[in-house]
């Protein structure tokens, strides 16, 4: 008897087993193979900007990639250390891609606009991609979220880490001159309607949040090849934004 | 049902709640981003890993160890031993402190709650008091 009850209470608990088996395994199947949220075209109403962003890369590349980040948004950090040196070397460098890089510092983020002042006077001294690496590598020195409401020693210190002039990069720095600038690539991102950081702007296609390289690389290829039908055809390839 | 099959159920909903946050912390679902709050802002903190990997994993592997403990406590060659129990309770007792200190940092030190974290921590504590229950239910016998 007792036995006879024992084994109707296993069947009954690896029927339970499978069921909520079967549930997870559906759910992750389904979260995986659903379309990424947020993606959505570039308006094609919308004309190029007047915005510079930092361009890096060939300029004439078929596909031309914007990013719009915060340099104390961690997101955007992770995405830098752990993606975008993939991107560069295996879409950037093989002249698959150029990527603008847009200032898009978020209201909750109070020591943006310095880091993003930072990085525009490592760019007047040809460091773009130095200082913006310092900037996001020692993000936890200068950020408010790590207790520092005065940035300016850990953006010094990215700034010596990258090579620049001292002398050059503390005048700089103090003038505040690059702030209407930022404030432009800003606005750019306003108008391609960001709202979180990083967001990219791919061919013709805005795709919010961090990606991994393979999606990434779907996307500048899904671009590349409407770029070269469009060219093909004679049409305006929707892959120019940026320009 | 006794109360260790009722902890191999729950620690398998947990496994396919923690692999969802690593596949969320990967990029490989949801939309990981800055300005967006919540899961967002508690997933990109330096609390979100552990040891160098993100936290998510080491509960994916903290709900498998709990489900396979369970598993062999309930139905396999172990179903009538008692080492099951205080593994059970070291376990969940870890999970619980584990959880208590992560969702202490969620308030205090990120100042974002995301809600699956919130469920996760949930069913530790529950998973815990099944495994308390078990402990006592043995002891008796």
């Amino acid at each position: 008897m007792a036995k006879s009850v024992r084994k109707q209470s296993n069947s009954r608990f690896v029927g339970i087993l499978v069921a909520v088996g079967v549930i997870g395994v559906s759910f992750l199947g389904y979260t995986l193979s659903r379309p990424r949220q947020g993606i959505r075209p570039v308006d094609p109403n919308l004309v190029a900007g007047t915005a510079e962003g930092y361009l890096v890369g060939n300029p004439d590349a078929p596909v031309k990639v914007m990013e719009f980040a915060d340099y104390e948004c961690p997101v955007c950090a992770q995405w830098a250390q752990v993606t975008e040196p993939d991107v560069k070397e295996r879409l950037v460098k093989a002249g698959v891609m150029s990527i603008r890089y847009f200032d898009f510092p978020l209201d909750s983020h109070p020591n943006s606009w310095s880091a993003s002042n930072a990085v525009a006077c490592g760019a007047d001294q040809g460091k773009f991609e130095a200082m913006k690496d310092q900037v996001y590598a020692l993000q936890d020195q200068w950020s408010f979220a790590t207790g520092h409401r005065d940035p300016t020693d850990g953006l010094m210190a990215a700034a010596k880490n990258a090579g620049l002039d001292m002398a050059l990069f503390e005048t700089c720095y103090d003038t505040q001159k690059h702030y209407p600038r930022i404030k432009a690539n800003l606005l750019e991102g306003v108008r391609f309607g960001v709202s979180q950081t990083p967001t990219f702007v791919i061919g013709g296609t805005v795709v919010p949040g961090r990606i991994p390289y393979d999606q990434f690389k779907q996307l500048v290829d899904s671009a590349a090849a409407a770029v070269a039908a469009a060219t093909k055809s004679g049409a305006k390839a929707p892959g120019k934004s940026g320009e | 049902m006794n109360s260790r099959m009722v902890v191999a159920v729950i620690a398998l909903g947990g496994v396919f709640l923690a692999a969802y946050l690593t596949l969320y912390h990967y990029g490989y679902v949801g939309s990981l981003a800055c300005g967006t709050g919540g899961c967002e802002v508690v997933q990109a903190s330096s609390y979100a890993k552990f040891i160098g990997l993100p936290v998510a994993l080491w509960g994916a592997g903290y709900y498998a160890s709990v489900f396979f403990v369970s598993v062999l406590g309930s139905v396999g060659p172990a179903a009538d031993k008692r080492w099951p129990t205080p593994v059970l309770l070291a376990l969940n007792g870890w999970g619980v402190l584990f959880s208590g200190y992560l969702t202490w940092a969620e308030v205090t030190r990120i100042n974002a709650l995301c809600r699956y974290c919130i469920a996760s921590a949930l069913m530790v504590v529950v998973l815990f008091g099944l495994s308390v229950l078990d402990h006592r239910a043995r002891r008796a016998k």
